[in-house]
C-alpha cells in the first residue's frame, strides 16, 4: 500500500462523519486517486499518488473553526497536536505581556470583565421575575407561532403573507434547515426564561448561550449559495448573502460576550464558595 | 469572469449535470471514468462537484451504485434506476421546451 495515500486517507477520515459512509466515501477517494495517477502519470507510484493528492486535496480537506473563538487551518493530526498547544500558549503568552507592561507602568486598569468579576461579591443581581415571566410568555408565543409554521409549511420564511399559500423565501432543503436553527435557538431562549423563574444561576445563560452558539454555528455550516428560492438580481443575491453573514456575526459576537461572561460569574461564585468554607 | 455571470453559470450547470450524469448512466460507470468522458465532450467536471451529485441522486434512488472487485482496482460503478430514468424524461422535457423558446426568440432577434 502506498504510504502517501493511507496518511492522506486517514487525514482526511477526521472530517467525515458516520462510521458507515465514511469508510464507503473513503473508499472511492482512494480508488479515485488510483485511477487519475494511473490515467494521468502513466503508473501508480508515490511520486505519482502525492502529485494527484496535491491536486485533489484542495476538494476534500477543509479549514475549520470554532466561531467565534477559534481558526484551525487544515492540517493533519500531528501537526495539530503540535499547533493546538503552541497557539494557545502564544496567545495566553501575549495577554500576559500586554498586562506585565500595563502594571509596570502602575497605572489603575479598569478592565470591565475582571471589575465585573471582582465586585461580584459585593453586586448581588436582583431577581427579575416579572421581567423573566414576560419574556417566557413571549418567547413561548413565538416558538409556538414558528413550529405551527413549519409544520404546515416546512419554512418559516416567507416572501408574502398569501396564507394558506404563502410563497417561501428559501429552496426547500435550505429553508427546513434555516427554519429549524431558528426555532431550535427559540425553543432554548424559552426553556431558559422557563428555567429562570425558578432558579436564578450563572449556568443555566452558560448553558443557553453554549448551546445558542453551536446553533449559529451550524447556521454558518449552511450554504448560502441558491438557498433563495426568488429571483433576484445577482448583486442583489451577494448583498442578501453578506447581510446575513453579517447579522449571524453580530449575534455570535453578543452571545459569546455573554457566554464568557456567565463563565467568569460560575468561576467567581465558586472561589467564593471557597472562600467562606475556609 | 465577471461574478454575476460566475453564478449563472452555476445555476445554469447545476441542473444540465444533473441530466448530463443521468444521460451518462444508461452504462455502468466509475466516477473518474466519468469525468474523462465529460471532460473529453467538452465540458469540465470537478470531482468536488461530481461526487455529492452523485451521492444526492443515489440517495433519492434516480441511480444505484455497486463495488466492482473483479478487476485489478476495486471500482464504484454507478447505473440509472428506472426512477432515474423516469426523472431523466422528465427533465429532457423542460430542456426541449426550453431550447425550443430560445431558438424561437434567437430566430425571431436575428430576423428584425
Amino acid at each position: 500500500m502506498f504510504e502517501k495515500l493511507e496518511a492522506y486517507l486517514e487525514e482526511i477520515s477526521h472530517f467525515l462523519s458516520g462510521r458507515e459512509e465514511r469508510e464507503e466515501i473513503l473508499s472511492e477517494i482512494k480508488s479515485h486517486i488510483l485511477e487519475k495517477a494511473e490515467q494521468e502519470h502513466g503508473k501508480v507510484t508515490e511520486a505519482s499518488i502525492e502529485k494527484v493528492i496535491t491536486a485533489v486535496a484542495v476538494i476534500f480537506t477543509k479549514s475549520f473553526l470554532v466561531f467565534p473563538f477559534l481558526f484551525v487551518p487544515r492540517m493533519g493530526v500531528f501537526e495539530a497536536i503540535f499547533y493546538l498547544p503552541t497557539a494557545f500558549l502564544f496567545d495566553l503568552g501575549l495577554v500576559t505581556l500586554i498586562l506585565y507592561f500595563i502594571t509596570r507602568s502602575k497605572k489603575e486598569i479598569q478592565l470591565p470583565w475582571p471589575k465585573f468579576a471582582v465586585d461580584l461579591d459585593e453586586v448581588k443581581r436582583p431577581r427579575r421575575l416579572i421581567l423573566s415571566g414576560l419574556g417566557f410568555v413571549a418567547m413561548l408565543g413565538l416558538t409556538g407561532l414558528a413550529l405551527v409554521l413549519y409544520i404546515r409549511y416546512h419554512a418559516i420564511f416567507f416572501v408574502n403573507l398569501n396564507f394558506p399559500e404563502p410563497r417561501l423565501l428559501f429552496t426547500p432543503e435550505a429553508g427546513k434547515w434555516f427554519s429549524l436553527a431558528v426555532i431550535a435557538t427559540l425553543a432554548v431562549g424559552t426553556i431558559a426564561l422557563f428555567v429562570k423563574l425558578f432558579a436564578s444561576s450563572p449556568w443555566v445563560d452558560a448553558v443557553q448561550n453554549g448551546i445558542s452558539l453551536i446553533i449559529v454555528g451550524c447556521f454558518f455550516r449552511l450554504p448560502l449559495d441558491n438557498a433563495i428560492a426568488i429571483s433576484l438580481p445577482g448583486r442583489f443575491l451577494h448583498q442578501i448573502k453578506l447581510s446575513l453573514i453579517f447579522i449571524l456575526f453580530f449575534i455570535s459576537v453578543v452571545v459569546a460576550v455573554d457566554f464568557v461572561k456567565s463563565l467568569v460569574v460560575i468561576g467567581r461564585k465558586g472561589l467564593a464558595k471557597q472562600r467562606q468554607e475556609r | 469572469m465577471d461574478p454575476e455571470i460566475s453564478n449563472f453559470e452555476t445555476e445554469m450547470n447545476r441542473g444540465f449535470l444533473s441530466i448530463l450524469v443521468l444521460a451518462l448512466l444508461e452504462k455502468d460507470m466509475y466516477g473518474y471514468a466519468m469525468v474523462r468522458t465529460i471532460g473529453d465532450l467538452g465540458y469540465e467536471v470537478e470531482e468536488n462537484t461530481l461526487y455529492p451529485l452523485l451521492r444526492r441522486l443515489e440517495k433519492n434512488g434516480w441511480i444505484k451504485s455497486k463495488w466492482n472487485v473483479g478487476e485489478d482496482r476495486p471500482r464504484k460503478f454507478y447505473s440509472i434506476t428506472d426512477a432515474g430514468r423516469t426523472l431523466r424524461a422528465e427533465l429532457l422535457g423542460f430542456w426541449k421546451k426550453q431550447d425550443k423558446i430560445l431558438k424561437h426568440l434567437v430566430k425571431e432577434k436575428s430576423h428584425v
